[in-house]
């Protein structure tokens, strides 16, 4: 274990967090409780799970602007598999996933076979998606009342839901498939350069295809504890939570320009993002300065993942060599 | 080869899409050639019509139509997400271009439309506003006279807070969980809310946004309970945020002692309201709301009525009158 290199990647996204959680602890009464850690572990999963499937279409320099529609509509059908079509829990589990994968394989297929930029057809499926769950439930919210519960109940002796644990299991899975496999080290190759890949007679399509089909059933999972912890399936879910996705994942350093990312940053990024919102709740902040903060946040977030980076290093270089 | 067949398939695909776009088109222009001749045209103009508030709005006016079709035509519109704003914008310039003889509308924000409005009643439309009125300072600085059909939300809110304010003692603590702040019914809301706490003697600690959604007003509301302890209801601005709200009570299982109210009557929150997980909602008739306004309108257009404001009924839902 090369404990300097662990430090440098992991720490200071760490150390921010644990400002926020002690700026948060000083400013409110009741912050560093055990409540509210609770409840952060149960708003946790379902971004953290979709920013796992975000940080690899990232790495491969895609990106999937249809995840919050993705999840309403897995949400819907989870909704209707339940109370429309009295499906068991489990199956109708499995009909929330595998409508995420779908979509998810339909962004791929079609950017990667008709060569169309993923961020123009996942923002195409972020309209059908949407659509889509609007149908599956005519327009309503859907109470699904207490089929779901026990997933969002934290467990015995932990004080953490089921959702957190799993979610913590695909992040571990997400970041060992990502640096300790072929086909992980083949997706930071795509991100950084495809053709040359390509070229080296690796199919990359197939590859490319992949990531975004695990998005969506990653994206269908988070669907069911999003759906869980509400007890309801609400057609609205998600609606910009693909840009919270999008910044959790950034925060964490991912690059968005691909072949660079972390999935465990991506899940801090996540930390830091639903602490912030918790505390800036929690201590009753206005409007405008929540915003105000939690942008100022993702901007700290990436300046210092940025100089952390040899930023300044690469500036001289640049400016030295004239390519500036 | 392969590129041809991509070729190929993207002209196909083009083609459909231009034919389905046609024949869209076709059949609105149809309608149009047939209602143009005597019959006032009125365009209805609402918010998001994924709201089921909004859909049954449509569907009321629809049945008003469908009542008197020898009277007038309709359009139905609305925009996709609360708030956005210049959709709804967009929306009373395509309508004006139309020629439409009236709008009715529930507008997104109760400033950003009132100078399109204006130019809509100078170009001689009718304007009636529905839902959500506008604001009555700058209507009279600008000498603009567009009638308001609709309930009093600071009235419907007062009724659903007496009935928490009831159940608890001076002092006891409640938090509100209001809409979009920019919003007259948030405000009205919020202020009915406030004058039934204060005619009470209870104390509200905390009024944060849950932007009208379910899962924002989770989050907002499991950050209330964390840090006021004695917190003893949760007052919500509508009912998809008293979902989030109940949901939050339960996670952190306390249901016994926090009350939650919410507005609208949706139908997903009958079932609380019976088995007490809600205490009240307000039900402002949505689906007569727009009937009201067209009616209105048509009242008007035939000469037989002053433009004015008109109040229609707010009613308090509780188990008691659920039972009835």
């Amino acid at each position: 274990m090369n404990y300097k290199r662990w430090f440098t990647d992991y720490a200071p996204m760490i150390l921010i967090w644990l400002g926020l959680v002690l700026l948060f602890g000083i400013l409110s009464d009741n912050f560093v409780t055990s409540r509210t850690l609770a409840t952060l572990a149960s708003q946790v999963p379902p971004l953290a799970i979709i920013a796992c499937g975000m940080t690899l279409v990232l790495i491969i320099a895609g990106i999937d602007l249809s995840v919050g529609s993705t999840l309403a509509l897995a949400s819907a059908m989870l909704g209707v598999a339940l109370v429309d079509w009295e499906f068991p829990l489990i199956l109708a589990i499995v009909v929330a996933v595998i409508t995420g994968g779908l979509t998810g394989l339909f962004n791929g297929a079609i950017s990667v076979y008709l060569r169309i930029p993923s961020f123009i057809v996942t923002l195409g499926t972020l309209e059908i998606a949407r659509g889509l769950a609007y149908l599956a439930t005519d327009s309503q919210t859907k109470y699904l009342g207490v089929a779901l519960e026990p997933m969002a109940r934290p467990l015995p002796g932990l004080g953490v839901p089921i959702s957190f644990l799993i979610a913590v299991v695909v992040i571990i899975i997400g970041q060992f498939i990502l640096t300790r496999t072929t086909y992980g080290r083949y997706l930071i190759a795509i991100g950084t350069n495809e053709s040359a890949v390509r070229l080296a007679g690796v199919p990359t399509a197939r590859k490319k295809i992949s990531v975004f089909a695990i998005t969506g059933l990653l994206t269908g999972l988070a669907a069911v504890f999003f759906t869980s912890r509400l007890g309801s399936a609400d057609p609205n879910a998600g609606v910009g939570m693909e840009l919270s996705a999008i910044a959790a994942v950034v925060i964490g350093g991912t690059s968005l320009m691909g072949g660079r990312g972390s999935i465990i940053n991506s899940f801090i990024g996540v930390l830091i993002i639903a602490t912030l919102g918790a505390g800036l709740a929690q201590i009753g902040a206005s409007e405008p300065s929540k915003r105000v903060v939690t942008g100022l946040v993702i901007v700290l977030a990436v300046t210092i993942d940025a100089l952390r980076g040899g930023f300044f290093q690469k500036l001289k270089m640049r400016f030295k060599t004239g390519t500036l | 080869m392969k590129k041809h067949f991509k070729l190929l398939l993207q002209t196909t695909t083009c083609t459909a899409l231009s034919l389905l776009l046609i024949a869209c088109g076709q059949s609105k222009s149809d309608k149009t050639s047939t209602e143009t001749a005597e019959k006032p045209v009125i365009a209805l103009i609402m918010k998001s019509l994924a709201n089921e508030f909004f859909k049954t709005m449509g569907e009321g006016a629809e049945m008003h139509h469908a009542e008197n079709p020898d009277q007038y035509d309709l359009i139905v519109n609305g925009i996709k997400n609360e708030s956005d704003v210049s959709a709804q914008v967009d929306m009373v310039e395509q309508m004006m271009s139309r020629g439409v003889d009236a709008i009715v509308i529930a507008p997104a924000d109760s400033k950003a439309l009132i100078p399109i409005l204006k130019r809509a009643s100078d170009a001689g439309v009718l304007v009636i506003n529905i839902d959500n009125k506008l604001d009555s300072d700058i209507l009279k600085e600008l000498n603009l006279n567009l009638p308001f059909v609709g309930p009093n939300n600071r009235d419907g809110a007062r009724m659903v807070g007496e009935v928490v304010a009831q159940q608890l003692q001076a002092n006891d603590e409640v938090a509100i969980i209001e809409g979009i702040t920019t919003t007259f019914n948030a405000i009205q809301r919020r202020l009915g809310f406030e004058d039934a706490m204060q005619a009470g003697g209870v104390k509200v600690v905390s009024k944060q946004s849950g932007y009208w959604e379910m899962e924002p007003a989770n989050n907002v509301a499991s950050a209330m309970l964390n840090e006021h302890e004695n917190l003893k209801a949760l007052l919500c601005a509508n009912d998809s945020m008293a979902l989030g709200a109940v949901a939050a009570v339960r996670a952190a299982g306390l249901e016994e002692k926090v009350l939650v109210a919410g507005f609208d009557n949706i139908s997903a929150v009958r079932p609380l309201i019976l088995n007490g997980q809600m205490i009240a909602t307000a039900d402002q008739h949505g689906d007569q709301l727009a009937a009201f306004g067209i009616q209105a309108a048509l009242d008007i257009l035939s000469g037989g009525e002053q433009p004015k404001d008109q109040q229609t009924v707010v009613d308090l839902i509780t188990q008691e009158t659920l039972n009835q």
